[in-house]
């Protein structure tokens, strides 16, 4: 599903190089749920951008879904995050739209028959607990909820891998358990999950196999 | 997915607000401008094509030839011509009773024909310019039998550079206003990019493809130019029903056509074309500008 190898970036600022990844390794088998732990800087962001293709490594080889990331022309790289749900610390929701809106806006984009909108929409909904919502704005919103309709939002195309950078980052401990009980039903329908989190607790507490950078290094990777 | 497309589109145009209103009447005012001085230019054109097949050089006889044939022969075989009648004095006198009409009888008090028997020569399109009919004249008041030659196409020629200067300016009002049109819809579609950007990021996230983050900008702009197209024709087509009935007996008597004529369908096809490509090369220009 995933394998990072040898994987180093290091970015310029300047004439100064800044390592960020320091010759990351490790695979993550299909069905997986890894929780990628670290101090903030420690690195969790960078690879997840370069499990997605938003960035490319500096050193190193990494295989998602089949996709060699290295060499993948930008033209590529929608095709590869159509098999890829995303959620961010900040859930990201379109403002002007109402939740139903935000979710079926992904659908819309990648030319989901409007008949199957609907049901699709609320199928998600359902997973993430939030089918009663599905008309309020974002404003409208706890941030639990609006994390949730973000997880909505990455799963309604039912993609094999879930990429989530610090979901329950902006959220206190009930909403966090919250957060991380949906990703719990999410990956047990099968979808391999990949949660950075910089709150050690919380990664402790999902007894998951857990990869703890420090520095850009893979220091640990138990569970 | 082209309702989609089409929806974001308008969603856009929305969020573009009063800048994209002032796009739509700047392309409004840009093709009513062109539209206008097309209209003028194309019926003026209208006239100078009919007195160019009109334009006649008659040549008066010093007598009455006893062959006119042999003359007709001469004359059909100078360069420039390419028709020409024989006028005996007796038709010259009829056809004058005929335009003096009720007056006619006036004629039969004279002693005699005064009129002159003549040739009405029709020169070939080349010889209908100033200088291809100023050639013939020299030629034709060559011949012998030849008293006078009467004709010129100069004011036809008059007339044919006051439809290209009309053609001119109307094309340089309307550049001038097309270019203000496009930095206008440029610029409100690079507001709408601002606004959008976080739809955009989120279209890249999923996987989007290309076409479905880039189109609803092309789309606002194109629906931009097509409503300035359509509003642009809405006042042409009120002006022109406005003047054209007051405007057509003057024309009829100075200019010899009957009436003003609008656009033809393929006019009205090439104004709305215009309009969507002014609206759609500033949207496209402003995606270029600042890729999303």
């Amino acid at each position: 599903m995933i394998e990072v190898h040898r994987v180093s970036k290091v970015y310029s600022v300047g004439p100064v190089k800044v390592p960020a990844l320091r010759e990351v390794s490790f695979r993550v088998s299909k069905g997986e749920f890894v929780v990628l732990s670290g101090a903030s800087g420690a690195g969790k962001t960078t690879l997840l951008r370069l499990l997605y293709r938003d960035d490319r490594p500096s050193e190193g080889d990494i295989e998602v879904l089949g996709h060699d990331l290295v060499p993948m022309r930008r033209s590529q790289v929608a095709t590869l995050r159509r098999s890829i749900g995303i959620v961010f610390q900040d859930a990201k929701l379109l403002p002007v739209r109402t939740v139903y809106e935000n979710i079926a806006f992904v659908l819309r984009v990648l030319g989901a028959p409007r008949r199957e909108l609907t049901a699709r929409v609320f199928d998600a909904l359902r997973v993430v607990g939030l089918s009663s919502r599905a008309q309020a704005y974002p404003a409208q919103l706890s941030q639990g909820e609006a994390q949730r309709a973000a997880l909505a939002r990455a799963i309604v195309r039912r993609p094999p891998l879930l990429l989530a950078d610090e979901p329950t980052g902006n959220l206190d401990d009930a909403m966090a358990a919250e957060i991380v009980d949906v990703l719990k039903d999410i990956g047990a329908g099968g979808t391999t999950i990949v949660l950075a989190t910089h709150q050690a607790r919380l990664a402790r507490a999902l007894h998951r196999r857990t990869i703890t950078l420090d520095g850009g290094r893979v220091v640990k990777d138990e569970g | 997915m082209l309702g989609f497309l089409v929806g974001e589109a308008l969603r856009d145009l929305r969020r573009a607000g009063r800048v994209a209103i002032s796009a739509i009447v700047l392309i409004t005012l840009s093709l009513a401008a062109l539209g206008g001085f097309w209209l003028v230019s194309s019926n003026l054109g209208r006239a100078v094509a009919q007195w160019r097949d009109r334009v006649r050089i008659v040549v008066y006889l010093k007598r009455e030839p006893s062959a006119p044939e042999a003359v007709l022969g001469r004359v059909r075989a100078i360069p420039g011509v390419s028709g020409v009648t024989y006028i005996a004095k007796a038709d010259a006198l009829r056809a004058l009773k005929q335009v003096l009409g009720k007056d006619a009888s006036v004629v039969d008090h004279l002693p005699a024909n005064p009129l002159p028997a003549s040739l009405e020569v029709t020169p070939s399109a080349t010889a209908a310019t100033p200088e291809g009919a100023r050639d013939l004249v020299g030629r034709l008041a060559a011949l012998p039998e030849a008293d006078e030659v009467a004709g010129s196409a100069d004011w036809i020629e008059r007339l044919s550079q006051w439809q290209r200067l009309l053609a001119t300016i109307g094309l340089g009002v309307g550049a001038v206003l097309a270019v203000a049109a496009i930095l206008t819809v440029t610029t409100a579609t690079t507001l709408i990019l601002h606004a959008r950007r976080h739809e955009t990021e989120i279209m890249r996230l999923v996987g989007a493809p290309e076409s479905a983050i880039r189109l609803p900008l092309l789309l606002q702009g194109m629906m931009q130019g097509l409503a300035g197209a359509v509003l642009a024709l809405i006042a042409l087509m009120a002006g022109y029903s406005l003047v054209a009935p007051r405007l057509e007996p003057l024309v009829n008597l100075t200019l010899g056509i009957p009436d003003l004529e609008f656009f033809s369908p393929f006019g009205i096809l090439t104004l709305l074309g215009a309009g969507t490509l002014l609206g759609g090369l500033g949207g496209w220009l402003a995606r270029a500008r600042r890729e999303p």
